[in-house]
């Protein structure tokens, strides 16, 4: 017993996250076979899908050391605006699309210049981003949603391709990010700022450049997030992403991202939240109280961070 | 090319000439360096040394200073550090600045990196390509390690391996050992040897010429802004050398120990004390070992750094726990439960730390030097700042802290002042003994000789001090006797005297 928990030990974070969910999956499974379905699962991808899909950018730009709160305000933002535009001003979709997401860019370009340039830190100037965002959805929506969004295409809806095109990216944007993360200089830039940034200043690096570049990132991840559910729903609500910015946290620090900077994985991101959703769904699937759900869920957040903190103490004493 | 073959210096400073205002702090300096060798830039805090090496980094760009920088022979006008660094010149700074949470290899690599940010990375070439130049250059690290886990020593090592990977004309160090200890030292002088093997050159900056005079092949000693001497490895004269840096004899640096009465007062004594490991909870890190302290009397504890004279001192501070034994003070018995009773029942402790635990740099001169003691300022449950304000300008003027404004931050003070400040900070709770640990790490030798003065003024009013210090000289000269730790074990005593310094070390490395 002792062995294979050594031997467990050795795996690598993203093996042993991934047994973990199974397990916690085969657990629920167990208590209800009827859990245990490809309907399930996907529905469980299609949870997270939005959340995960606004979170992909924020992964690189805590791994650069800031923060952005405001992606749910964003998403909802850029959603209703879009909406708004289509139904109401007979704008194509194509161009509130496109409008959608430069109004993401625009919030993140606004996010990272108060942050670099006024120096205000990345917690407070999002936050105050998330209240204006919030209260100008809330405004063109005028505290209502919009309901009649058309659909994409005849026809497209009902194809494999149209039921689930937002898992379908969701999963597109996971290997992106990861991909600039691992397999690029600029991934190793990132985690260089985040990590130390004066020795990334020291080696040539224009920081200020490069965060301000994953702030209007992940300000467009954020957009898209939000104008890919309004497409996924054909309605968006001002309700719409509140409480992104607490899943996406948790799902980062379940994932192993630091939320210090210079560290960061968008698989682990992926993970994190996919062991929410089973928590959760399972849950209902085996007739526990739901009001349980978000106990658990900070169990879990508490459990995997003391868990990260106890192995760098032993990292620590070691040396 | 105009510059002429005979040339062999790898780095000329003419004549540079810097003033901040009224203020001038560089006045006259020349260094000339030649190509391969290990030139010494010695002096001391605020000697220049570092306006210098700030106009060589391009940190005070061209234009700002005059005088004229030549680089392996060719005039070059620096307008920014990277354009200094392009221009062969890398310098590895003082304070540790590596990613943690990235390997050795991408740390080293990062700069090449950063220049082409839309490249794809590969794991396994930068590997390669760094496992071959660390071997190449004889530099003991592992590729492939995470930085987070290196030692301070190794992520120093791994500064030095950046900056050379940038293959420079010139090398810089900035005070590289003022963190390591005597086995990292004699590590990072065989690196430093091997590369002027390999062609090198290096310029080393240090403050303590013993450095200097082990490694360097000439040295260029500053002094107020100006360079005093530049000597070749065949005419070194540590008298001299060390006249010239301090501008006065070394005899003046310690003050004249006070004779302790042959009756005099026994103030504490521990008895069959152990001290555990605070690393491992439950172990032995001192074993058995007893001894007093009278009144007035200074007593080193010596020993090299992990001997465990830090963890005693903690001990008796009640922030270690004591395992089995007996302390006295004052004829009473008392335990050293927590740092809350140490205080109270008379003991203070300086810590060797003052960065990380000793000082609030945050925080103005006032309320650091009364940290210990607000219980004592209360009146009606609030705090009286009359009272607060009149201890800490005591403290202020008595301690000569400069400057003297009790609302300046700590952190605008001079590595020396803080000291000052710290000590003051022990001393406000008037205790009956006072433990110092390395009172005079990283402070210039005028702040030194100060801190000394205010040591050996507390002996003479009858306060017993416990002193720690890695210094052996200084150790020596300050205390009346000295306890010897190594291993574990107290491994003998002997009689503070400055000529004793190689029985400490034989003592102390624990041979017999």
């Amino acid at each position: 017993m002792k062995l294979n928990f050594k031997s467990f030990s050795t795996l690598s974070p993203f093996v042993k996250r991934l047994i973990f969910v199974t397990v916690v999956f085969g657990i629920f499974a167990g208590l209800n076979p009827s859990f245990a379905n490809y309907a399930s699962i996907l529905s469980i991808v299609q949870g997270i899908a939005f959340v995960g899909i606004a979170s992909i950018f924020l992964v690189l730009l805590i791994t650069s050391g800031e923060f952005d709160i405001s992606i749910g305000a964003t998403a909802a933002l850029s959603a209703l605006t879009s909406a708004i535009l289509v139904t109401h001003q007979g704008f194509s979709m194509l161009s509130a699309f496109l409008i959608s997401l430069g109004a993401g860019i625009l919030v993140g370009l606004i996010n990272g210049l108060v942050v670099i340039y006024g120096k205000v830190p990345s917690f407070i100037a999002t936050i105050a981003m998330l209240f204006m965002c919030k209260s100008l959805a809330t405004f063109v929506s005028e505290g209502k949603g919009i309901a009649d969004f058309p659909d994409l295409h005849e026809g497209f809806k009902d194809s494999i391709l149209g039921e689930y095109f937002s898992i379908i990216i969701f999963i597109i944007l996971i290997f992106v990010g990861e991909f600039i993360l691992n397999k690029t200089n600029f991934g190793k830039v990132i985690a260089a700022i985040g990590s130390n940034p004066e020795a990334a200043r020291t080696a040539g690096i224009n920081t200020n450049r490069v965060k301000l570049l994953l702030f209007m990132a992940t300000g467009c991840g954020a957009a898209l997030a939000g104008y890919l559910s309004l497409l996924h729903f054909g309605s968006a609500w001002f309700t719409l992403g509140s409480g992104w910015e607490l899943l996406a946290i948790a799902g980062m620090v379940i994932g192993g991202t630091s939320l210090f900077g210079g560290k960061g994985t968008v698989i682990g991101l992926f993970l994190g939240l996919l062991l929410m959703q089973v928590v959760a769904s399972g849950m209902v699937a085996t007739n526990i109280d739901p009001w349980w759900q978000t106990v658990i869920t900070g169990v879990i957040v508490l459990v995997s961070l003391s868990v990260d903190m106890k192995r760098k103490k032993v990292k620590f004493d070691a040396k | 090319m105009a510059s002429s073959s005979s040339n062999n210096y790898a780095l000329e400073m003419i004549k540079i000439y810097k003033n901040f205002g009224p203020v001038i702090a560089l006045d006259d300096v020349s260094l000339k360096v030649k190509v391969g060798t290990i030139h010494g830039l010695i002096g001391q805090n605020g000697a220049g040394k570092s306006t210098l090496m700030k106009i060589l980094s391009g940190i005070y760009p061209s234009g700002t200073f005059e005088g004229e920088i030549n680089v392996a022979g060719e005039s070059v006008k620096m307008s920014s550090p990277l354009d200094a660094q392009v221009r062969g010149i890398s310098i590895v700074p003082q304070e540790i600045t590596v990613a943690d949470t990235l390997t050795v290899a991408e740390n080293i690599l990062l700069s090449e990196l950063a220049m082409n940010r839309k490249g794809f990375y590969s794991k396994k070439n930068g590997l390669q390509k760094i496992g071959k130049f660390l071997e190449d250059n004889e530099i003991p690290l592992t590729a492939d390690q995470l930085v987070s886990e290196l030692s301070l020593h190794k992520k120093q090592i791994l500064m030095i391996a950046s900056a050379l990977y940038k293959n420079p004309k010139v090398l810089v160090l900035d005070e590289p050992t003022s963190s390591l200890t005597s086995d990292e030292i004699a590590n990072l002088f065989s690196i430093v040897r091997n590369l002027k093997k390999r062609g090198f050159t290096t310029v080393f900056i240090t403050h303590k010429l013993p450095e200097i005079l082990e490694l360097c092949d000439a040295v260029s000693i500053l002094r107020d802004g100006k360079t005093v001497r530049t000597s070749e490895r065949s005419d070194f004269d540590a008298n001299q050398l060390v006249s010239d840096m301090i501008g006065r004899k070394l005899g003046d640096l310690y003050p004249e120990k006070n004779i302790l009465p042959k009756d005099a007062r026994i103030i504490f004594s521990a008895c069959n004390l152990v001290v555990e490991n605070p690393r491992k909870p439950g172990e032995i890190m001192v074993s058995e070992f007893s001894f007093d302290l009278h009144a007035g009397e200074i007593l080193g504890l010596g020993g090299l750094v992990g001997s465990g004279r830090t963890e005693i001192l903690r001990a008796l501070y009640g922030d270690n726990r004591v395992l089995a034994g007996k302390l006295e003070l004052q004829g009473s018995e008392i335990t050293s439960k927590d740092i809350p009773a140490a205080i109270q029942s008379g003991i203070g402790y300086v810590t060797e730390d003052r960065k990380l635990e000793g000082l609030f740099f945050n925080l103005e001169i006032k309320s650091n030097s009364t940290a210990s003691i607000l219980d004592k300022f209360k009146k009606m449950g609030l705090l009286n700042k009359q009272k607060e304000k009149e201890v800490a300008t005591e403290i202020t003027e008595s301690l000569a802290v400069k400057p003297q404004d009790i609302y300046e931050m700590i952190g605008n003070l001079s590595g020396g002042n803080q000291q000052k400040v710290l000590i003051g900070k022990g001393l406000v709770a008037k205790p009956i003994i006072f433990m110092l640990d390395e009172p005079t790490k990283g402070v210039d030798i005028a702040s030194k000789a100060e801190i000394y003065r205010i040591i050996s003024d507390l002996a003479k009013e009858g306060v017993g001090i416990i002193l720690v210090s890695s210094e052996f000289p200084e150790l020596l000269a300050m205390s009346h006797r000295i306890l010897v730790f190594s291993g574990g074990a107290m491994r003998g005593e002997m009689t503070g005297d400055i000529t004793k310094e190689r029985e400490l070390m034989i003592m102390a490395i624990g041979q017999s």
